[in-house]
């Protein structure tokens, strides 16, 4: 159960234009903007939004990498504001980086964070097995992963992220750069952490995505809320014909993804 | 924040360790390299001291008019001394280094002999070369020995003993013994034992700052309860592990070497035994974990992986260079040389090979003020790692 109440995140970039440049141009950029709404357990929530809308950093400040500048969040019950630790024990993370140790293998890399995840050594070994088996990446498990393909990578980011069996799990583009059949079984697995009752957040910018596994939608655009509900809901409010229309229409723009 | 867990620490510290040790491309090579280059500046060395000494000993005299002068080139020939007669163009061939020194006999030098006039001669050197330098301090030496000869018969002739027309005898007391020269020329080894301290760390360093951000694995790391203090100490026992086989290698290899380069048979007796082996570790341990906190510490400020290696290659410089600074320096040292790191490191290295007794002062700044340094080095570490602008602003 995540619940933001009007988080928000300024980010401000200073401009040089050379390195003898003694006081550059600084420029605040308001990356996340009060943005506030709810993600259940047992269901899976979709954050959509276009490039630059502010998805990963709305995700960055819910697994405590940034600190918002202001605004509040529960996850699990523990506040994002003075209880890091506990939340980063509820949370399974697969962020924006999504890299993999190249020397280790698929295994070792679970193995790692399980045990920095507090769990003992046998555990930590059963539950690396189960992942491996149920994500099909027994063949690979003892490799080193240098020279594994995107969507094995990808497998391997998210097994890490479920390692310790989290209740809240917080998704960043999960099918990026996946294939058809890989984009399925990442939906199937999202859809089996729903049965096990677990609170999903997803981040994407592809409509169609969003409304075939969401329960509920949360569209952002420029770090604002622009809609809250449900897939058809999209299309009812914004009176177009379209999930992809409807999503144009929301976020303001015609020009669409490129806005 | 949760508190220092040393069980996570070490969690860090032996997935590092593992992750390193794999590193054949940057990690084995740099081990690799640290290994032999002890001998193989050994072996230079040695071949350094067997020319020169050979050159020495083999002296041959260039004398230019070698005719006028019969009674020196006797003397020369019975110090072991070869004679090469008349060389042409003899100024040319010692600018140039083909000859060391010329001696140049004048026409009248027997007249003037007889007459007890002083009779010239013309030592011909080239001075800014180092290496003809020992053969002409030996001519001139000889020369002047022949002069002293000649001059104690004139005094006796004339029934004066020769003690009154030497006033003062030089007599040089080396005050190096014979191990302090072998000490002396394999310096070197002190330079090359803090080099194995520093190559051991740098590509180590590199990986778990730079190289973590370039492979995107610090984010997920730090979505994780481990906390940036025990990711900091963590990396830092694993670099230092690295750093610490790197400089056993290294004194291992030397240590090795020695036993099969004679430098005994050149007169140089240089000892590297069981009490130096001991000496140099108690020096370099506390080093070798000093240098990896201050790697990681520049290292991790690095947004990219070429930020990070730009400015470990400008720390790295730093140790390499600050040695050169009591190298260069003439006059005594100030007291507080001792103190600063590198420095302190190679003033007491040296007195190790010396086999001078180390003041315990000495001893406690080797272990002191590496520790003070790795704890600022450390949190410094650890700030940079926790900070978010560095880990979102790629
Ligand atoms: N560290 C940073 N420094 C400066 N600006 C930043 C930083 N991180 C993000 N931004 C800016 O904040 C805005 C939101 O970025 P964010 O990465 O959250 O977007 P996103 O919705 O994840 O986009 P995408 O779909 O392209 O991944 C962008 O305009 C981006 O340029
Ligand atoms: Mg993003």
């Amino acid at each position: 159960m995540i619940s933001a109440n009007q988080l928000t995140k300024k980010f401000v970039t200073k401009e040089r234009s050379s390195a003898f440049t003694l006081r550059g141009k600084t420029r605040e950029i308001i990356a996340v903007d009060r943005v506030s709404f709810e993600a259940e357990d047992g269901k899976i929530t979709g954050l959509l939004g276009p490039n630059g809308a502010g998805k990963t950093t709305t995700l960055r400040m819910l697994s405590t990498l940034l600190t918002p500048d202001s605004g509040k969040a529960i996850i699990d019950g523990a506040d994002l504001a003075t209880q890091k630790v506990a939340i980063r024990q509820k949370l399974g993370v697969l962020g924006d980086a999504k890299g993999i140790y190249w020397r280790l293998s698929p295994r070792e890399n679970l193995l790692y964070f399980a045990k920095l995840q507090g769990m003992n050594r046998a555990d930590a070994e059963r539950r690396a097995t189960q992942l491996i088996d149920e994500l099909g990446l027994g063949a690979l498990a003892d490799r080193p992963t240098q020279g594994f393909s995107q969507g094995e990578r990808m497998k391997v980011a998210i097994a890490r992220a479920l390692i310790h069996d989290p209740q809240t799990v917080l998704l960043d583009e999960p099918t990026n750069g996946l294939d058809i059949m890989s984009t399925r079984s990442m939906r199937e697995l999202i859809r089996g952490l729903r049965a096990q009752g677990k609170c999903v957040l997803f981040s994407s910018h592809i409509m169609q995505e969003v409304s075939a596994l969401c329960d509920r939608v949360v569209i952002i655009a420029k770090g604002r809320v622009v809609f809250d509900g449900t897939p058809p809901e999209v299309l009812s409010q914004s009176g177009a014909s379209t999930l992809e229309d409807g999503f144009v229409r929301l976020i303001g723009s015609d020009e669409g993804l490129f806005a | 924040m949760s508190a220092f867990s040393l069980s996570r620490a070490s969690v860090v510290a032996r997935k590092e360790w593992v992750d390193l040790l794999r590193d054949r491309k940057s990690i084995f090579w740099a081990l690799f390299a640290v290994a032999i280059s002890g001998p193989l500046v050994l072996c230079i060395l040695y071949f350094v001291a067997k020319s020169v000494s050979e050159r020495i000993d083999k002296t041959t005299a260039a004398i230019v008019n070698v005719a006028f002068a019969p009674d020196l080139v006797r003397h020369l020939e019975r110090r072991g001394i070869k004679i090469d007669p008349d060389p042409a163009d003899y100024r040319d061939r010692v600018k140039r280094g083909e000859l060391d020194a010329v001696i140049v006999i004048e026409p009248d030098f027997q007249q003037a002999m007889a007459e007890g006039r002083p009779a010239k001669i013309t030592l011909v050197t080239e001075s800014s070369r180092d290496r003809s330098a020992p053969i002409a301090a030996k001519l001139s030496r000889e020369i002047e020995r022949y002069a002293a000869r000649i001059g104690s018969e004139r005094l006796m002739l004339r029934g004066v003993s020769p003690v009154v027309a030497s006033p003062v005898r030089v007599e040089e007391l080396d005050l190096s013994s014979a191990e302090q020269r072998g000490a002396r020329l394999l310096q070197v080894m002190s330079f090359y034992a803090l080099f194995a301290g520093l190559m051991g760390a740098i590509a180590a360093a590199l990986d778990v700052t730079a190289g973590e951000r370039e492979r995107q694995t610090l984010e997920p790391l730090l979505t994780t309860p481990v906390t940036a203090m025990e990711l900091a100490f963590g990396k830092w026992l694993a670099v230092s592990a690295v750093n610490l086989l790197a400089v056993t290698i290294s004194l291992t290899g030397f240590l090795v070497a020695l036993q099969f380069v004679p430098l005994a048979k050149l007169g140089i007796p240089f000892s590297f035994g069981v009490r130096e082996f001991a000496g140099f570790m108690a020096v370099l341990v506390p080093f070798a974990f000093m240098v990896p906190a201050v790697l990681l510490a520049i290292g991790a400020a690095g947004k990219t992986a070429k930020e990070a290696q730009s400015s470990l290659s400008i720390g790295a410089s730093m140790v390499g260079l600050l040695p050169m600074i009591s190298f260069l320096r003439q006059s005594q040292p100030p007291w507080w040389d001792a103190l600063v790191p590198v420095n302190g490191q190679y003033a007491t290295l040296s007195k190790v090979l010396r086999s001078e007794t180390i003041p315990t002062l000495d001893w406690a700044a080797m272990w002191v003020i590496p520790a003070g340094i790795i704890v600022i080095a450390l949190f410094g570490f650890a700030r940079t790692l926790a900070n978010e602008k560095l880990l979102a602003g790629r």
